[in-house]
This record gives C-alpha cells, sequence and structure tokens, in this order.
C-alpha cells in the first residue's frame, strides 16, 4: 500500500543512500520507503551514484597481500580437489553387505569363501587409508592457516628483504616472498640463519617457489636466539656453507 | 562467480585482480590505515571464496565495495566504542536492479566528477561515504546546520548522478 508522498523525507532518504543515517533515522527512513514509491525511486536514482564513490579511492594494496590470499584460497581448493574424489570412494558398506551375502551363500552351500574376507579386509584397509589421508589433509590446512595468522600478525616484526619479507612473530620466523624466479635447473633455494653469538651461518631449509613465484617459508628455529637470516641459491640438496652470494641477508636479532 | 562457486582458483583469482583496487582502496580512505586495509581486502576476499552464497545476483562490483565499507564501518564502529561517537547504520541493501543499474566503475570519470561538485557539496558527501560518520557529527564538524548538510548530501548526489550518466545508467 502506497502512503502519501512527503517531499521533506527526500533529503532523509540521499543520507540513508549514502550510509550516513544512525540507526534510529534509518529505521524510520526505512519504514517509510516500504509505503512510498516515489521515494523508492528516489532511493534508485541515488544509489548507484553512492556506489560509484568508491571507484574515486582505488589504489593498489602491497603485492604480498594477492600472494597471502591465493596461497589460503589455493591450499583450499586443492583440499577441496582431494576430498571430493575421497568421497567418491565406495564406502564400506558394499563390502559388508558383499560379506554378509557371501557368508549366506557359505552357510547355505558351506563352503567359507575366503577370499572374501581378504576383500572385506582390504576395502577396511583402504577406508582407513582414505581417514588417514583425511586427516592428513586436514591437519596441514590447519598448518597453512596457524602460518597464515602468524604472518598476518599485529604484532610481528618484519624486515623487508628483496621481492618480500622476513617475518618475526614470537619465537617463530617465516620467508615471506613473492615473484621469486625459479632458480636454474639443478639448484634450489636455501634459508641460513645465524644464531645469536655465532659467527658463521648455519644451513637451514631448501626450498623453490610455486609457479606463481611465491615460496613462505617457516623456519625451524627459535627466532628470539636468531640474530640474521639470509637466502641463497645452492645446489639441489643444498649447502653446508653458501657457495654463492646470498639473495639477501637480514639481521634479525 | 559460477566458477568460483566451484572453488575454482583461477576464477577467484581473476575476480581479486578485478576487484581488489576497489576495496583496499575504499578500506583505506575509510581506516587511514594501509595495514588495517589489507586486513579487510584479506577478508572480504576470502570471504568471497569460502561463502560465494552470500552474494545472490546484480553487479558483484557493487555488491563487493558495499561488503568493504561494512567491514570498514564495523572496525571504526570498535575504535569509536571508545570514543562515544555515534556511526551511521551500514549500506543499505541494495536490490537486484539498482545493482545492476551500477554498469561499470571508472575512477577516472567518477574522480572528475566529484571534483566538479561545489566543496560544500563534495565535503559532506565524501565525509558520509568514506568518513563512516552520520549527519548529525558532518554538520557537527562543520557547524553546518543539519537540515542544509541533508540538503546539500542530496543535490550533490544528484548532480553526480547526472555527471556519471553513461557510466552508471538506471
Amino acid at each position: 500500500m502506497n502512503a502519501p508522498h512527503d517531499p521533506a523525507m527526500l533529503d532523509d532518504v540521499a543520507v540513508y543512500a549514502l550510509g550516513s543515517l544512525p540507526a534510529s533515522d534509518a529505521e524510520r527512513v526505512r519504514a517509510h520507503l516500504a509505503t512510498c514509491a516515489e521515494c523508492r525511486a528516489e532511493l534508485q536514482a541515488l544509489q548507484p551514484a553512492v556506489t560509484s564513490l568508491a571507484a574515486s579511492a582505488e589504489q593498489s594494496p602491497g603485492a604480498l597481500l594477492k600472494a597471502r590470499v591465493m596461497r589460503t584460497v589455493r591450499a583450499d581448493a586443492q583440499a577441496h580437489a582431494q576430498a571430493a574424489p575421497a568421497k567418491k570412494q565406495p564406502s564400506v558398506w558394499p563390502a559388508y553387505f558383499v560379506a554378509a551375502a557371501c557368508f549366506v551363500i557359505a552357510l547355505v552351500s558351506t563352503l567359507m569363501n575366503l577370499s572374501l574376507v581378504g576383500q572385506l579386509r582390504q576395502a577396511q584397509t583402504k577406508v582407513a587409508q582414505i581417514d588417514r589421508n583425511s586427516t592428513g589433509l586436514a591437519r596441514s590446512l590447519a598448518q597453512e592457516r596457524a602460518t597464515l595468522a602468524d604472518i598476518m600478525d599485529d604484532n610481528a616484526r618484519r624486515f623487508p628483504v628483496n621481492g618480500g619479507e622476513v617475518i618475526r612473530v614470537r619465537d617463530k620466523l617465516y620467508i615471506t616472498l613473492h615473484d621469486v624466479p625459479a632458480p636454474p635447473r639443478g639448484k634450489v633455494y636455501q634459508a641460513w640463519t645465524l644464531a645469536k653469538g655465532a659467527k658463521l651461518m648455519s644451513p637451514s631449509l631448501t626450498f623453490v617457489p610455486d609457479r606463481h613465484g611465491v615460496a613462505v617459508i617457516s623456519l625451524p628455529v627459535d627466532a628470539r636466539q636468531t640474530a640474521a637470516v639470509a637466502v641463497s641459491v645452492e645446489p639441489d640438496g643444498g649447502s653446508k656453507q653458501p657457495t654463492s652470494t646470498p639473495t639477501f641477508v637480514v639481521s634479525t636479532g | 562467480m559460477a566458477r568460483v562457486r566451484s572453488r575454482d582458483a583461477d576464477a577467484f583469482e581473476a575476480l581479486y585482480d578485478e576487484y581488489h583496487r576497489l576495496v583496499y582502496g575504499v578500506a583505506l580512505r575509510m581506516l587511514g590505515d594501509a595495514s588495517a586495509a589489507e586486513d579487510v581486502t584479506q577478508a572480504v576476499f576470502l570471504k568471497v571464496w569460502s561463502a560465494p552464497d552470500l552474494f545472490h545476483d546484480g553487479n558483484f562490483g557493487a555488491w563487493i565495495v558495499r561488503v568493504a565499507r561494512n567491514r570498514s564501518l564495523d572496525i571504526l564502529r570498535s575504535r569509536a566504542s571508545h570514543q562515544e561517537l555515534e556511526l551511521p547504520e551500514s549500506l543499505p541493501e541494495a536490490d537486484a536492479m539498482e545493482d545492476a543499474a551500477f554498469a561499470r566503475l571508472d575512477g577516472e570519470r567518477v574522480r572528475e566528477a566529484l571534483g566538479q561538485l561545489p566543496e560544500e557539496q563534495r565535503q559532506p558527501i565524501e565525509l558520509g561515504f568514506f568518513g563512516g560518520i552520520t549527519h548529525e557529527e558532518i554538520a557537527r564538524r562543520t557547524g553546518i546546520p543539519l537540515g542544509t548538510i541533508k540538503t546539500r548530501i542530496r543535490s550533490g548526489l544528484r548532480k553526480l548522478r547526472t555527471a556519471l550518466d553513461g557510466v552508471v545508467t538506471a
């Protein structure tokens, strides 16, 4: 039902469209809009102009943001893709059914078909394997999320390096890189850490970036006891001492 | 969006590439803090990935702007809870037709159209949209009567709409 149009409401409708009315006034305008076709038309006319305001603010965030978002999304998509065929695996029910049916036949024929028992065990083993894979996937996803939470932690200390950051949060140390070129054939990237008070860097993990040039490495050291982090290109399998000029060395102490 | 709903990460990446500057820009203008704006951008896009059905139909750009603005408003609300400052409601939901009317965002053209508005109209519009404050607060800050602020907001929005005709078409 349409209520009489009140031209005095048009200004309120404009402020409502802009999203600048306090809750109590917004409720009053919403109630009016429900019954006034003219004011609804005004809202419809102004709303695109309001939304277009957003375009005036367009800005580019840091490149690492996309790497963070896409890392989570791709990990989730991969987990989803792996979980989907697992769901399609035959459930244990048909195996039990076959076993039960064979048992009845065996009773009737008094012949025990041992091979079916074997098949049942095989089916059970398969189900257990799928269970283990699912648990592993869930664990890996939880780990990805924990890493993501760490590298986004507001209290993290960030040390900019060539192509990314070294991030220190509590006792954890991460290297997050983006746009990293693939290492030459037969080579990998290797991280190095310098323990506080030590004179020589210790070899740490080797890694290669993913196909998007992104690498997020959790270093297996206590950040509180680590004075510096470096990365260099080393032969596949890693080195005991750096054999090339590091792509970066950063003090984290 | 149909491909994103079927967990296609490449389709999601294309969506991110197209809209992340818009989402980040709105959050940055509202929060004035690059780190918080990146958090909002990440949260908004991960929400799109984890709950794509929140977007029903209409224009995706208009929808994600509303999500980004409302999310930023939530942060401003949590900051303001210590300051006794009343904050506006979230942006009203537009129906599919209104969303569809919002055809294409062109940053350059919107900036130009905004720049052509008289300062007295542009200021309350920008304060309302990006400042996350109520029209009453705008009136208080500018020392201009409340009724005048409301009229200027409406006049400015109508002019903006006319200036953007062709970019936004009903």
